[in-house]
């Protein structure tokens, strides 16, 4: 007996059919789901389907038909799913557009204030990703090198002694692959006829493969500049700046020879452009085998000096192999080079670093994380300011049209729609303050990447928008984009529906409560940044203030010569230095000039111990005190007051009597109340006399608490690199040139380097306090403005909201200055609340900065009282301007409104 | 002009909307009706489940090669509920053209295959 001809319901295929059918896109089934089954009973009438056999047969036949068919989801003519999301989105983004245009200020507000927000970032994280977190270029897996340092008591990232290298090289082969060691050699060089002092690089002859690092041109170091001893193999190899600057990028250049101290040396290669050397600071200019050095610098052979600790060293690892791996083989090293050489191993440790992890150099490292953290923490602060404020600015804009969009939910716009419209808007806005925040961006990295330390060197800061600023630039701006898109999105999604359309929302409840403490918090976040930049500026001028000892440094110009540097031999060296200061204060425009070792303020210092007979110095007091070598003239020429006694003559040379100049804070630290002239100084093995006493000045860093120092005179011994100091009373430059006519004269061939007046030069010890000041100076300034016009838009905001209720008041009587008095004080007790907080987190800021800052106290008054009350003058303002307007506001017209 | 451009959004058509259409030439059919005439008229070579059926129906609906029309007065099973179809005269024009093309085609083939 065969089945009823229609199953019915019950029938298991039609039930899985009805099932399947459901997967179909819901406008078809809608419309065809009765056929469909229809046909489906026809089909399970049919002979083929009929029973149990035909029902599985029909059910793979259903589902292959199910598989094939492709019905189409919308109505005929309707877009795709697609085109409806892309056709909103562009009715969005031109809806967003118009709204753009219409509110001007608005959109100039907004745009402008997240402009500085992202833009600030972007510059900041650009200049400390180029200093901190770039890889080297043109390395071959950078994450394998190791720099190895070692420490000894006063020393945390000691360099490494040749000997110690070579050892440490030899006995480490089982964890790396390679350990090269290199280091800066100033020298002169001359090719194409033309003489300049440059830092060029000491190297080892396995220091390209070491890192990796191809050639442009030509091959890298052979073993055999090693192997072969000292002095064997005069080669040299170009960086690929150098070579495109010094060589105009000649092809044929390998092969050439170039002059350094004197020496003739062959180039057999080039860098690749990539590679700019060990650092991320400067772009090297050229490689020589470090066994070279004692033909460079004859008398200072470092090759087989152990306790000569010059050389940065650098491991690669071998496959597989950790830091901790290394660290621990390189402690073995250690013990056995204690055994063998106890007076130079004996209290040193190890330290190693990865490259990656090691930025400019460890030592500075803290510093330098520390002011990034800091320069870092307040681009983040102020971009915290912007998006409150552009939050603030959409929060008003979208009560402002709680309205529109009461009419738009009422006449049946989804609740999707509008979000999705809200944050295409936000989103636009952020689009745009991005990419003028880019060009912000790109702006100021020009700017920070053209800053260099006031000293000569082949400088590289290698600051621009790369692709990970971009993506940090991009992911900050977008979030703040949804951030400040999507409260208001969400508030303005749920309003009372009925109340929007009448015009009745009430203003009071949820939404103003919440600007309100965003303009608490906004004010509160100035105020943090506005204080740490006013003691920043405060520590500024507290730096530029302090005496540094000498007078008018803008009108002593300095020049610096090296005679050891060509070869000059001791005569040669005092001939050429009596030349120079004898033709130098010929001139007209120099009122006198001297000669010295060091130029107080600049970055190097040398110190030696001293025994002052009768005294004893105490338990880690310190006996190694500054000091410098200077000419006849040199006191004279910096303005260093005497205060007794007699300056350096030209008789104090070395056929003279052992003499010794002091300053004041030396004379009243060893002979208190005594007069100090006359009185013995042990240094170095000899006795000095005491000649003469100077007032005490500023040598290593302005911040410095008064320090020892002594004068030594400088001919006795004239082989040094030394600086000529000259005063002028008219313009520095003109005798800056006449002075270098007299060098030229004397020999062409002899590099002159750090150029300059005493006050540029002056410029290396204030740098940090410059650049910090300056550019949180400016951050507190935009932060000001910022939060000006955030205030300011919340109180017209909310006036505006009140013009009915303040026209009531006004058209019952009430005086139009009480009103004013009475928006202010709404106004400035949202200004004081957020001050109170502010004033709470800038003192624990300024403890977390007070590191950083010179001669300021860190909840220095100055910055603590005067900026909230420029603060609360601007807040004042931006509160007045609207108070006013609703004061004057004609009542009647006020209450019509509505 | 106008004919034209629709014309040719239609073609070529494929196999299974030209047996459609063909089934569709001598008069109005519901759904269940044209499967079964494709399938005679192509020795069972194409078999419609219902899915595919509607498919094709619901895209020349709206590629205008097709309406919905009144039942014609048949009787049978549920004819009540069913809804038929008739070609319109674009499709009439597309179905004509799809011929003339495979007439062309079938022509050349045989002449040259000798036959």
């Amino acid at each position: 007996m065969t089945p009823a001809p229609s199953p019915g319901s019950r029938d298991p295929v039609r039930r899985f059919y009805r099932a399947l059918i459901r997967f179909y896109p819901r406008l078809f089934r809608k419309k065809y789901e009765a056929d469909l089954l229809l046909v489906f009973d026809d089909r399970r009438r049919e002979d083929r389907y009929r029973g149990t056999l035909g029902g599985a047969r029909l059910v793979l036949f259903l589902l292959r038909d199910f598989a094939v068919s492709r019905p189409t989801s919308r109505p005929p003519g309707a877009p795709s799913p697609l085109e409806t999301a892309m056709n909103d989105f562009f009715r969005d983004l031109r809806f967003s557009g118009r709204m753009l245009v219409k509110n001007p200020v608005f959109t100039i507000a907004a745009v402008l204030t997240l402009a500085l927000g992202i833009g600030l970032n972007a510059a900041t994280f650009s200049t400390v990703s180029g200093l901190l977190l770039r890889p080297l270029g043109g390395t071959h897996d950078p994450d394998e090198l190791v720099q190895l340092y070692r420490h000894w008591p006063g020393m945390q990232y000691g360099s490494n002694s040749v000997p110690h290298y070579q050892d440490v090289r030899d006995r480490t082969g089982d964890v790396f692959e390679n350990v090269a060691a290199w280091q800066f050699a100033p020298v002169a060089l001359s090719a194409d006829g033309r003489s300049e002092r440059i830092m060029g690089l000491l190297v080892s002859a396995n220091f390209f493969q070491t890192y990796g690092a191809s050639m442009e041109l030509g091959r890298p170091f052979l073993p055999d500049v090693e192997s072969d001893g000292p002095g064997a193999h005069p080669v040299v190899v170009l960086g690929h700046g150098f070579w495109q600057t010094r060589f105009g990028g000649d092809p044929e250049v390998v092969g050439r020879t170039l002059l350094i101290n004197g020496l003739t040396f062959e180039v057999v290669g080039v860098s690749s452009p990539e590679f700019k050397g060990p650092t991320n600071f400067a772009d090297a200019p050229f490689y020589v085998p470090l066994m070279m050095q004692p033909q460079i610098d004859p008398g200072n052979n470092v090759l087989e000096a152990r306790g000569s600790n010059s050389m940065n060293v650098i491991g690669r690892l071998r496959d597989g192999m950790t830091v901790e791996q290394a660290a621990a083989r390189m402690e073995g090293v250690l013990a056995q080079l204690r055994e063998e050489y106890p007076a130079y191993e004996d209290q040193v440790g190890n330290t190693l670093v990865l490259q990656s992890e090691a930025g400019i150099h460890p030592m500075f490292r803290d510093a330098q994380v520390g002011m990034s953290a800091v320069m870092m923490a307040v681009v983040g602060l102020l971009l915290l300011i912007a998006c409150v404020n552009v939050a603030n600015l959409f929060l008003a804009r979208a009560r402002e049209r709680r309205r529109e969009m009461g009419i738009r939910l009422s006449l049946g716009a989804g609740r999707r729609r509008i979000i999705q419209q809200l944050l295409t808007e936000s989103l636009l806005f952020t689009t745009l303050g991005a990419g003028a925040g880019l060009a912000l961006a790109h702006l100021a990295v020009r700017f920070i990447g053209s800053i260099r330390p006031p000293m000569d060197g082949p400088w590289l800061f290698q600051i621009d928008l790369d692709g990970r600023v971009l993506l940090f630039t991009v992911a900050v701006s977008v979030a703040a984009g949804v951030l400040f898109g999507l409260v208001p999105a969400l508030q303005t999604a749920r309003p009372d529906m009925v109340a929007a359309v009448k015009g009745e929302a009430s203003e009071r409840a949820g939404g103003s409560r919440v600007s309100n403490a965003l303009v608490v918090m906004q004010m509160a976040l100035s105020l943090v940044l506005l204080i740490s930049s006013g003691l920043f500026l405060r520590s500024l001028q507290g730096a530029t203030s302090i005496d540094p000892g000498f007078a008018d440094p803008g009108h002593i110009v300095m020049l610096s010569v090296d005679p050891t540097l060509q070869g000059y031999d001791d005569q040669r060296a005092r001939a050429f230095l009596d030349r120079l200061l004898a033709e130098s204060v010929a001139l007209p425009e120099v009122t006198g000039a001297g000669l010295t070792t060091h130029i107080p303020l600049g970055l190097s210092g040398s110190d030696r111990g001293v025994e002052i007979p009768g005294y004893e110095f105490a338990e880690g007091e310190r006996s190694s005190l500054f000091y410098g070598w200077i000419s006849e003239g040199y006191l004279e020429a910096m303005g260093i007051d005497l205060l007794e006694g007699r300056r350096f003559t030209r008789q104090d040379d070395e056929a003279g009597p052992p003499v010794i100049i002091v300053n004041r804070r030396f004379a009243e630290h060893f002979w208190p109340g005594q007069s100090a002239v006359g009185k013995v100084v042990n240094t170095a093995g000899e006795e000095r006399t005491v000649i003469g006493v100077v007032e005490t000045g500023k040598y290593q860093s302005l911040g410095e608490a008064p320090t020892d120092y002594m004068y030594l005179p400088l001919r006795e011994r004239a082989r040094f690199g030394v600086s000529l100091v000259a005063r002028t009373p008219t313009d520095p430059q003109t005798a800056l040139r006449r002075i270098r006519e007299i060098v030229r004269e004397a020999d062409a061939d002899l590099p002159i380097f750090d150029v300059r007046t005493v006050e540029d030069h002056m410029g290396t010890a204030l740098l940090p306090a410059r650049i910090g000041g300056s550019v949180l100076g400016i951050f507190g300034l935009l932060g000001l403005l910022l939060a000006a016009v955030g205030i300011y838009g919340v109180m017209a905001y909310s006036v505006a909201q009140r013009k009915r209720e303040l026209g009531i008041r006004v058209a019952l009587g009430a005086d139009r200055r009480r009103v004013v008095r009475m928006v202010l004080k709404e106004g400035m007790r949202l200004a004081a609340i957020g001050m109170v907080v502010g004033l709470v987190l800038a003192g624990v800021a300024s403890r977390l900065v007070s590191g950083l800052l010179y001669n300021v106290n860190a909840l220095d008054p100055a910055a603590f009282l005067g900026v909230p009350m420029v603060l609360l003058a601007v807040a004042a303002l931006a509160v007045y301007v609207p108070a006013r307007r609703a004061a004057r506001a004609d009542p009647i017209l006020a209450l019509k409104s509505e | 002009m106008e004919s034209t451009k629709a014309l040719n959004a239609v073609l070529p058509l494929t196999p299974t909307v030209y047996h459609m259409l063909v089934a569709l030439a001598g008069g109005p059919r519901h759904g269940y009706s044209i499967a079964q005439e494709v399938e005679e008229l192509t020795d069972g070579r194409i078999v419609m489940g219902p899915g595919t059926l509607y498919g094709s129906l619901q895209r020349m609906q709206a590629q205008a090669l097709i309406v919905e029309t009144a039942n014609p007065g048949e009787e049978g099973t549920h004819v009540e509920r069913r809804r038929y179809y008739e070609v319109t005269d674009l499709g009439r024009h597309a179905l004509r053209a799809e011929s003339a093309r495979l007439l062309r085609a079938v022509t050349v083939a045989q002449a040259r295959l000798g036959t």
